[in-house]
């Protein structure tokens, strides 16, 4: 119980809060400072709450309410390595945001940008510390309220609102899943107390509550992480939302609620759950296949760069809900790695994206075609950015991607090099192909390829007026030591071991148990750590490969001869890509009918197979 | 998607969903009766412990203190976006509209009957409402059902049809303020348990005597920020829509 | 009695709440959800759940009707 647990919650609710109260008082830059100073403030926190926990837990009991006779009066915060790795995250990223923005606005009313921004980020860190199924809810909550508000920021123009409204209804509708699931359980055990609920149902084989209480709060977290068919609502939110927002909403929000699911699965239902391992793990393993191959397809089809890089985040939670489906702790600690350093790479490519945005006046792939030439150092971040993607060694990508593929091929899945392969060359490929066709003009000119009747038409307008003649200093640098760190994660020594390591603790039901409702010192379960190696690393080479070949692809295929692309032709892969183009129709009635689909078929699934 | 494609799309598995839902809720407890053991022991120790004759206000803000600051901020975060989401109408008016609008306003036509009825209850509504909000601890309400009570009493004046007068009671600056005096004002109080090194939230205030307005040390004066924050929010609402919603009528 | 109570304010809610659902038209919905609203405060009522029901009265009497409202409002100027 240390003092240092609260404060990147409260610091930054406070300062929203004091910046609400004297908003006149402030100018813009003073909360500008104040804002960049409370997430610098927050992230130094985070890291010395990561260094504090070690390699144990620290339970904070918030009104000094600690548990009765096993029964938890009040709300904890449970820290472990993965909880403050993330807020960790989110802090770090909200750095990179807040610098970004410092150029960013002609004018902001009433610092109300700020001031959602703070929000967000104290509701996001709350969220990973938090060790209360209802107390996530709220946080949860919170989070959505702000993003929402952020994603429409933009409401000069009409697609900012459609875009938001897409995301909140459909989250909304994920929080009352959750709600609902929350009710259940707490009927069932009248605890909230994640430990708590853990214990009490703990002892039996699950029945239909409880089957239908982890479904919904699984796939309420999973609206939010935007898995397959859940996940129509975030390109729409992307393609709008500001940039900076768009950095933290692909980095980490969408992040978070796989990190949530993860968090109530291990520490309340893989006790009912664990002797049905096998069948959770072939459900999740086909959603996450299903998600990573859509979104990597529809990534490589779009030519608005905000969307082209949503769906490579839709692409890689599958990645991560793939590595979190194998229930096992190489695997975890894997997607932990994985999830940092593309929390890094995307944030550094959307801040990429902004930069074209604030000198352009675009983000469109054909619009922007050679007219960057003269932006040699963004270029090169597109560049690294996409190397990244391609799990190229030494990028931390890579050694996330390693991880999972080796606990895959020890599980039997040796198919699981391929997918990860596959993804990293079509997200990359795409990232290169609009890197050459921006940045150096190649390839002919094509209107609206694939171009679908119900996508709404985002127009870009220009966040920032100020000198357009060249970049700040202030967004370049961001990107630049985001992709320093994503590819420093990659060479820390005994980075994997620790990360395993730290999921073995993740996943010991029973050792968290002990340590917030018996004040039990935390202790880390023996457990086989994968040696050092670099022998996957040729995958990523591979995927380079491909990712060249399929921008080279792209650009030049009228030079193709005509037998060959006949050939091709007859694949009809174009039709399937105009079809699956059309689902994505941007109305969200569409959406909720597939959200309905999805819930009554995993649900379905679940209950046959979890019984 | 045709309307047609996507009800078919949306009823069978509706129906699904209905069906797993019925299914979990025939593992409920029967109605009426509470298995959980958390009841019954904030039952036994909120008078006790800390003096507060409210059980459900000493978990909201006291054992459970933390929800309800989660809960604050949506309701803040929701007023500053509405707020952020409603700025750009107000630009457009600045430009394309004439000043006299208080003048032109239209409101001015509210009946007699309407005007003193209206004006009669702001009174009651304030008393009330602050009543509500003080005796948080002791019987049913506290600052949020308090705090929408109070909200509605500069509605009453421009129900009234004294949109001026609303727009004097309640300033822009000051609704501001309160909103984000009240949202701090909570976690203020946390960070003084702190600093009197208890934990964050910590019940450190002199509890007082059981059933006395003066009692049960920290959970009235949250009540008090709460209050402040959701009136302050309300209005602030209020205040963006009816700015724009009024001009453009008159 | 309370038995009767209790039935006669849940088949209420669920009456109502149908009745907001069917209703397309916003304005008109408007005022249904009022005596959903109203509807949901004598069922807390009579759950013996006076803070709720409390909050219930300003949400669903106060607050949400007057959102609406002024929503609406705001959409037909700009219409």
């Amino acid at each position: 119980m240390h003092w240092l647990v609260p404060l990147p919650v409260f610091v930054p609710l406070t300062v929203a809060a004091t910046m609400a109260a004297g908003s006149f008082v402030f100018g813009r830059r003073v909360a500008d400072v104040l804002a960049l100073l409370t997430a610098v403030a927050t992230a130094a926190l985070c890291i010395a709450i990561l260094i504090h926990v070690g390699s144990g837990r620290d339970v904070y009991w918030f009104g000094g309410w600690k548990p009765v006779k096993g029964v938890a009066l009040g709300i904890s915060f449970t820290v472990d390595t993965f909880g403050a790795g993330t807020a960790t995250l989110v802090a770090v990223l909200m750095v990179a945001a807040f610098s970004f923005s410092w150029h960013f606005f002609d004018e902001t009313v009433e610092h109300r940008f700020t001031i959602l921004m703070l929000v967000f980020l104290g509701a996001m860190v709350g969220f990973s510390l938090s060790g209360d199924l209802f107390n996530m809810f709220v946080f949860f909550e919170v989070m959505g309220v702000a993003a929402y508000a952020l994603t429409g920021y933009k409401v000069e123009t009409r697609a900012p609102l459609q875009g938001a409204l897409n995301f909140a209804i459909s989250n909304s509708v994920g929080g009352y899943m959750v709600l609902l699931g929350i009710g259940l359980v707490y009927a069932r055990t009248g605890a909230l107390n994640l430990a708590q609920i853990g214990r009490a149902i703990g002892g039996h084989g699950p029945d239909g509550l409880i089957i239908v209480a982890f479904t919904l709060i699984f796939i309420g977290f999973l609206v939010k992480a935007a898995v397959v068919p859940f996940h129509f609502w975030l390109a729409d939110a992307h393609a709008v939302a500001p940039t900076p927002v768009c950095i933290l909403f692909s980095g980490v929000m969408v992040e978070l609620g796989l990190y949530g699911a993860a968090r109530v699965y291990w520490t309340v239902f893989a006790g009912p759950f664990g002797a049905h391992g096998d069948a959770l793990s072939h459900v999740l393993l086909g959603l996450g296949v299903l998600t990573a191959v859509l979104g990597a397809v529809m990534c490589f089809l779009q030519q608005h760069i905000k969307r082209l890089l949503a769906y490579s985040t839709v692409s890689h939670l599958g990645l991560f809900l793939v590595g979190f489906a194998l229930l096992d702790h190489s695997a975890l600690g894997g997607v932990a790695i994985y999830v940092m350093t593309h929390g890094a790479m995307k944030g550094a490519l959307f801040i990429g994206a902004g930069i074209l945005l604030h000198r352009l006046g675009s983000v469109d792939e054909e619009a922007l075609r050679g007219r960057a030439r003269h932006m040699p150092w963004t270029g090169l971040l597109f560049v690294f950015g996409a190397l990244a993607l391609a799990e190229v060694p030494p990028f931390g990508t890579g050694l996330g991607a390693d991880l999972i593929e080796d606990a895959g091929s020890k599980a039997g899945y040796h198919w699981m090099p391929w997918l990860f392969g596959l993804v990293a060359a079509l997200t990359a490929g795409a990232v290169l192909r609009a890197t050459a066709r921006v940045f150096l003009g190649l390839g002919p000119r094509e209107v609206s390829r694939f171009s679908a009747d119900g996508e709404s038409q985002e127009e870009d307008e220009s966040e920032t007026q100020e000198d357009r003649g060249r970049t700040p200093k202030s967004m370049f640098i961001p990107a630049a030591v985001l992709l320093a760190a994503c590819l420093g994660l990659g060479l820390v020594p005994g980075l994997a071991g620790r990360a395993e390591h730290a999921a073995v603790r993740f996943q010991d039901q029973h050792g968290y148990a002990a340590t917030v409702l018996d004040r039990a010192k935390a202790t880390t379960p023996p457990a086989e750590v994968s040696p050092a190696k670099w022998g996957g690393r040729l995958y990523g080479l591979g995927a380079l490969g491909g990712a060249l070949a399929l921008a080279a692809y792209a650009l030049f295929r009228n030079q193709i001869p005509e037998q060959v692309r006949r050939a091709g032709r007859a694949l009809s892969l174009g039709s399937a890509f105009v079809g699956l183009r059309r689902i994505h129709s941007g109305d969200v009635s569409d959406y909720i009918a597939w959200l309905t689909l999805g819930i009554a078929s995993v649900g379905g699934l679940f209950s046959l197979v979890l019984r | 998607m045709s309307t047609r494609t996507r009800l078919l799309l949306f009823v069978l598995p509706a129906l699904g969903v209905a069906a797993l839902l019925v299914w979990s809720f025939t593992g409920l407890p029967s109605f009426g009766h509470y298995p959980g053991p958390y009841g019954n022991v904030v039952n036994a120790q909120v008078v006790p412990v800390r003096h507060a004759t409210n059980a459900v206000a000493s978990v909201n803000f006291d054992f459970r203190g933390v929800d309800t600051i989660g809960e604050e901020f949506i309701l803040f975060a929701a007023v500053m976006g509405t707020s952020a989401l409603l700025r750009v109408q107000r630009r457009e008016r600045q430009e394309g509209s004439s000043d006299d609008r208080d003048e032109s306003h239209p409101a001015a036509e509210t009946a007699g009957a309407v005007q003193v009825i209206c004006m009669a209850l702001v009174a009651p509504i304030v008393l009330l409402g602050i009543y509500i909000v003080v005796h948080g601890h002791l019987t049913p309400g506290g600052g949020f059902q308090g705090g929408v009570i109070l909200a509605t009493a500069p509605l009453m004046v421009y129900l009234g049809g004294r949109y001026i007068v609303f727009r004097q009671v309640s300033p822009k600056g000051l609704l501001d303020f309160g909103e984000g005096a009240g949202a701090g004002g909570f976690v203020a109080i946390g960070f003084i348990a702190m600093l009197a090194g208890a934990a964050f939230l910590e019940n450190v205030f002199p509890l007082g005597k059981a059933s006395e307005v003066f009692s049960a040390g920290t959970i009235p004066v949250i009540n008090l920020s709460v209050g402040l924050e959701v009136a302050g929010g309300l209005l602030l609402v209020m205040w963006e829509f009816l700015e724009q919603a009024l001009v453009v009528r008159g | 009695m309370t038995g009767v109570l209790q039935g006669l304010t849940m088949v209420s809610v669920a009456v109502f709440a149908t009745a907001v659902v069917l209703n397309r038209d916003p304005l008109p919905q408007a005022m249904v959800f009022a005596f959903f609203g109203m509807s949901l405060v004598l069922l807390f009522l009579v759950l013996q759940a006076p803070d709720v029901s409390l909050s219930a009265i300003v949400v669903g009497a106060m607050a949400y009707p007057l959102m609406t409202v002024l929503t609406l409002a705001k959409i037909r100027q700009r219409r």
